[in-house]
C-alpha cells in the first residue's frame, strides 16, 4: 500500500451521494434478467421461422422479445440471430418490410429496436478487438505505435455485412426519422 | 393565415424570453445580462439592460400582474428585480443557498413564490418575508437525483412540476404554511405538506426531461424528453397509479419545450428549429403537423437555387446527402434550436399565438 | 467512389445530426464549471450509448454522445504501411494546429486516428448542418488525399531511386 498514488484517486467515487455515482438501473425498471437458455431457445425458434422461409415474422419476432436483462453472452447470441435475419432478407424487400412492421401496432418500438440492433452490428469487431490481436503477431516494428494494431491486407473484411447493415439503417432512417436514432443514443435499455 | 412576425435581436443564443402582460415589453436572456425590448411599431428596440450576474443567465420570467422580473444564472443566483422611482430597475438578490448552477425559474401563478431549479438537485421554493424584507427559499430535495432542467406551476400555486436530467418527471407540493391558502383537493393529491411527491413518472426509454408542463386545468401533466417522445400523464386519484399514461415517439429530433394551448392540444418545439403540433385526449396522442407549415412556411422552398443535376448526383455520391443545395439557410425561420416556446395570446382558454425563442437570437410569434 | 461509400456517409451524417442535440449545460459535479460532459465523465446520466458506424474492419466512425459535447472519432483507411505512416504524419500535422480547426481533438481516442470534439458552444456559433457537412467533407477528403500522397511518394521513390542508380551505368 506504501507506493498507492494517492492523487489519482477519485474521492467522488468513494461518495455514494456524488452524481459521480448516480445509479443507472434507476432508469430502466423495468428490465428482467434473462437467462442465456431462454435466449437460446428463443433464437432456436426464431431460426425455424427464418428456414421455413418467414423472413419477417421471424424478424419481428426477434425485435418483440429482445434480451435486455441478459448478460453479455446471452446479448451476443440474439444479435448474431438478428443479423443473420438481416442478411438474409434482400434489397429490394427492406423497405415493404420496415413500412408494414412500423404501420403495424407497437411498430415504432420495434424499428427502435433494430435500430439498436443495427449499431450494435456495426460496433461489432471493433478496433479493440483488433488491437489486441494484433498485439501477439506483429511481425516487424515500424516504429509507429499505430502500427502495430493494424491488419493490413484484411481491410476490406466485414465490408459485405457491413454494407447489408448500412443499407438496413438507410431504409430505417427513411422510415421512423432521426427520432429513432435518438433513443437508439438515449435508451439505458441496450442490447 | 398570416406570416409569422419575426424579431432577430441579436447573433447569440437565447436561453429564455419572456413578454410582459401587455405585451410591449420582452426580456430576453444574453449571456450575463437580460435585456429589455420595447414595442416601438411593429419592431423590438433595446431599451434597458439587467446586468447583475458573472454567469450565463438560464431563466428570466415577468409577472404578468406586478411586473417584477426574475432572473436565474449559472453563478448560482437568482436575482429579482422591481422598477425604482427613478424608472431603474432594482435587483434584490435571492438567497437560493444552492451551490451548483440555477437552470431554470418560473413564478407562481398567484405571483407569491417562485421556484428556481438547480444542478444542485435541488428546487428552490422562493418566498418574500416581511419582517426580514428579503426573499428567502425553502428546498425540495428527494427524490431529485440529477439536475433540474425545467419547472412549471400548476394553476393552484402549490402543486409544482419538475422535469430532470434522471428521466423523471416530478410533481411537488410546495405548500408553505403561512403564505400560502390550503389548496382543494385534487387528483394529485388531499394534504399536501411541503415536499410531498404526488407523482414520479418515467417514460420507456427515460431520457432527460426537457419540459414538463401542466394542462390548463391542472388535471394533466405533459413532459417532452431527449428520446423525441412526449408523454401525456392523467392522474387518477390520490396515491393511485394513473389513469392514463400515454407516451408517443415520435421521428423528429428531440422537443427542447412545450406548451399546452387548449385542454387537448399541445405545441412541442426543439432541435428541428420548428414547433409541431399535437393533439389528443386521454384515449390517445397524436402529432398533427408543424406549425411552421401552417402559417404558409416554406416560402423559402421555392428560392432555392437551380443546381445542375450532375451536382446533384455528386453530392449524393459524394457526402451522402440527397438534397444537394449548398445553401447555408435552413428551410425553417428559426436557423438553430429552438429552446423557449411560451403563450403569447390567448382567448376563450385556447392559445391563439405563441412565441418561440431559439440559439440563433430569435423571438418568432406564430399564429396558431 | 465505391459503391458502399454513399450509405456509410450518409449513416454518420444523420447519426451525427441526431447526436448534435446538444443544450448548455453547466457541470454538476463542480461549482461554477461549464466543461464538456463527454470528457469529464463526471455523471454517467448525462452520457448516452456511444455508436459506432463502421464501413468494414478499418474503417470506421465512433460517436460518443452526451449532455452538452460530443466526441467523433475516426478510423481512416490504411491498406498498407506506408498509408500507415502518412495517416499517422498527416493526422499529427492537423491536430498540432487544433486551435484554428475549433472542434478538432488535440489527441485521438485510442484506437481511432483523428478525433473531434464539439461542444454546445460550437452548435451554438456555427451552423449544425454545416458542423455535420465539415466532418462528412473530411472523411471523403482524407482518403483522397491519403492516396496522392501515397501516388506522389510511390513517383518520388521510383525517380530518386532511378537517378540514384544512374551513375552506376
Amino acid at each position: 500500500m506504501a507506493e498507492f498514488n494517492w492523487r489519482t484517486l477519485n474521492i467522488d467515487a468513494l461518495d455514494p451521494e456524488s452524481s459521480y455515482n448516480f445509479d443507472l438501473a434507476t432508469l430502466t425498471p423495468a428490465v428482467q434478467p434473462v437467462s442465456t437458455q431462454d435466449v437460446q431457445t428463443l433464437s432456436g425458434q426464431i431460426k425455424q421461422l427464418m428456414r421455413a422461409g418467414q423472413s419477417e415474422e421471424a424478424l419481428k419476432g426477434a425485435l418483440e422479445n429482445p434480451p435486455y436483462g441478459a448478460d453479455e453472452q446471452g446479448k451476443n447470441i440474439h444479435l448474431s440471430t438478428v443479423t443473420e435475419i438481416l442478411q438474409s432478407i434482400r434489397q429490394s424487400e427492406m423497405t415493404p418490410i420496415l413500412q408494414r412492421i412500423y404501420q403495424s401496432e407497437g411498430g415504432s418500438e420495434v424499428c427502435d429496436t433494430l435500430m439498436k440492433y443495427i449499431y450494435k452490428g456495426m460496433g461489432q469487431g471493433g478496433p479493440a478487438a483488433a488491437h489486441s490481436a494484433g498485439k501477439n503477431v506483429t511481425p516487424q516494428q515500424t516504429g509507429f505505435t499505430q502500427a502495430g494494431g493494424r491488419s493490413f491486407g484484411g481491410a476490406e473484411g466485414g465490408g459485405q455485412a457491413m454494407s447489408v447493415l448500412l443499407s438496413w439503417h438507410e431504409k430505417l432512417v427513411e422510415i421512423s426519422g432521426p427520432g429513432s436514432i435518438v433513443r437508439a443514443m438515449s435508451d439505458r435499455r441496450t442490447v | 393565415m398570416a406570416s409569422p412576425e419575426v424579431h432577430h435581436l441579436f447573433h447569440a443564443p437565447i436561453a429564455d424570453h419572456s413578454f410582459s402582460a401587455d405585451r410591449n415589453t420582452l426580456a430576453v436572456t444574453r449571456a450575463n445580462n437580460v435585456e429589455l425590448y420595447g414595442k416601438q411599431g411593429s419592431q423590438f428596440r433595446l431599451q434597458d439592460e439587467l446586468r447583475g450576474h458573472d454567469k450565463l443567465v438560464t431563466g428570466v420570467d415577468i409577472a404578468p400582474q406586478s411586473g417584477r422580473i426574475v432572473t436565474c444564472s449559472q453563478d448560482r443566483n437568482a436575482y429579482v428585480w422591481e422598477p425604482s422611482s427613478t424608472g431603474e430597475w432594482k435587483p434584490t438578490l435571492v438567497l437560493l443557498r444552492i451551490n451548483r448552477a440555477a437552470t431554470c425559474v418560473r413564478w407562481c401563478p398567484n405571483e407569491s413564490k417562485f421556484a428556481v431549479g438547480s444542478g444542485a438537485r435541488i428546487i428552490a421554493i422562493c418566498y418574500f418575508e416581511e419582517e426580514n424584507d428579503w426573499w428567502v427559499s425553502k428546498h425540495l430535495k428527494k427524490p431529485l437525483r440529477s439536475t433540474v432542467t425545467s419547472v412549471t406551476w400548476h394553476p393552484n400555486s402549490v402543486l409544482l412540476a419538475a422535469g430532470s436530467t434522471d428521466g423523471h418527471a416530478r410533481v411537488f407540493s410546495s405548500f408553505i404554511k403561512g403564505a400560502d391558502a390550503r389548496p382543494e383537493p385534487s387528483a394529485w393529491g388531499e394534504r399536501l405538506p411541503f415536499n410531498t411527491v404526488c407523482g414520479e413518472y418515467l417514460n420507456g426509454s427515460a431520457g432527460w426531461v426537457h419540459s414538463v408542463a401542466f394542462s390548463p386545468s391542472g388535471n394533466a401533466l405533459a413532459f417532452a424528453a431527449h428520446d423525441s417522445s412526449l408523454t401525456v400523464v392523467y392522474p387518477s386519484a390520490p396515491e393511485q397509479p394513473p389513469s392514463a399514461v400515454i407516451s408517443i415517439s415520435t421521428q423528429q429530433l428531440p422537443f427542447a419545450d412545450l406548451l399546452w394551448i387548449s385542454e387537448s392540444e399541445i405545441v412541442c418545439a426543439g432541435y428541428d428549429c420548428e414547433a409541431f403540433r399535437f393533439s389528443g385526449n386521454e384515449g390517445g396522442w397524436q402529432l398533427t403537423g408543424s406549425v411552421e407549415k401552417a402559417n404558409g412556411g416554406g416560402k423559402q422552398g421555392g428560392q432555392e437555387h437551380e443546381e445542375s443535376a450532375r451536382n446533384m448526383f455528386r453530392a449524393m455520391d459524394l457526402r451522402g446527402r440527397t438534397g444537394g443545395n449548398e445553401n447555408t439557410k435552413l428551410p425553417t425561420v428559426h436557423q438553430n434550436s429552438i429552446n423557449k416556446i411560451r403563450a403569447y395570446a390567448e382567448a376563450g382558454g385556447q392559445v391563439q399565438k405563441v412565441s418561440t425563442a431559439g440559439v440563433d437570437g430569435r423571438v418568432v410569434v406564430w399564429n396558431l | 467512389m465505391s459503391q458502399s461509400l454513399r450509405p456509410y456517409l450518409s449513416c454518420v451524417r444523420s447519426t451525427l445530426t441526431a447526436a448534435l442535440s446538444l443544450s448548455n449545460f453547466a457541470s454538476q459535479a463542480s461549482e461554477r464549471h461549464n466543461v464538456p460532459e463527454i470528457e469529464a465523465r463526471t455523471s454517467p446520466e448525462l452520457i448516452l450509448n456511444p455508436l459506432t458506424v463502421s464501413r468494414n474492419q478499418e474503417e470506421r466512425v465512433l460517436i460518443e454522445p452526451s449532455v452538452n459535447s460530443v466526441r467523433v472519432s475516426i478510423r481512416i483507411k490504411q491498406a498498407d504501411e506506408i498509408e500507415n505512416i502518412l495517416v499517422h504524419k498527416f493526422t499529427r500535422f492537423l491536430t498540432q494546429r487544433a486551435e484554428p480547426f475549433f472542434i478538432l481533438r488535440r489527441k485521438p481516442i485510442d484506437g481511432y486516428d483523428i478525433s473531434f470534439l464539439i461542444t454546445n458552444f460550437h452548435t451554438e456559433e456555427m451552423l449544425k448542418h454545416k458542423l455535420v457537412d465539415f466532418i462528412i467533407q473530411f472523411m471523403e477528403d482524407v482518403d483522397k488525399e491519403i492516396s496522392e500522397m501515397k501516388l506522389f511518394l510511390n513517383a518520388r521513390a521510383r525517380f530518386v531511386a532511378e537517378s540514384f542508380l544512374t551513375p552506376f551505368d
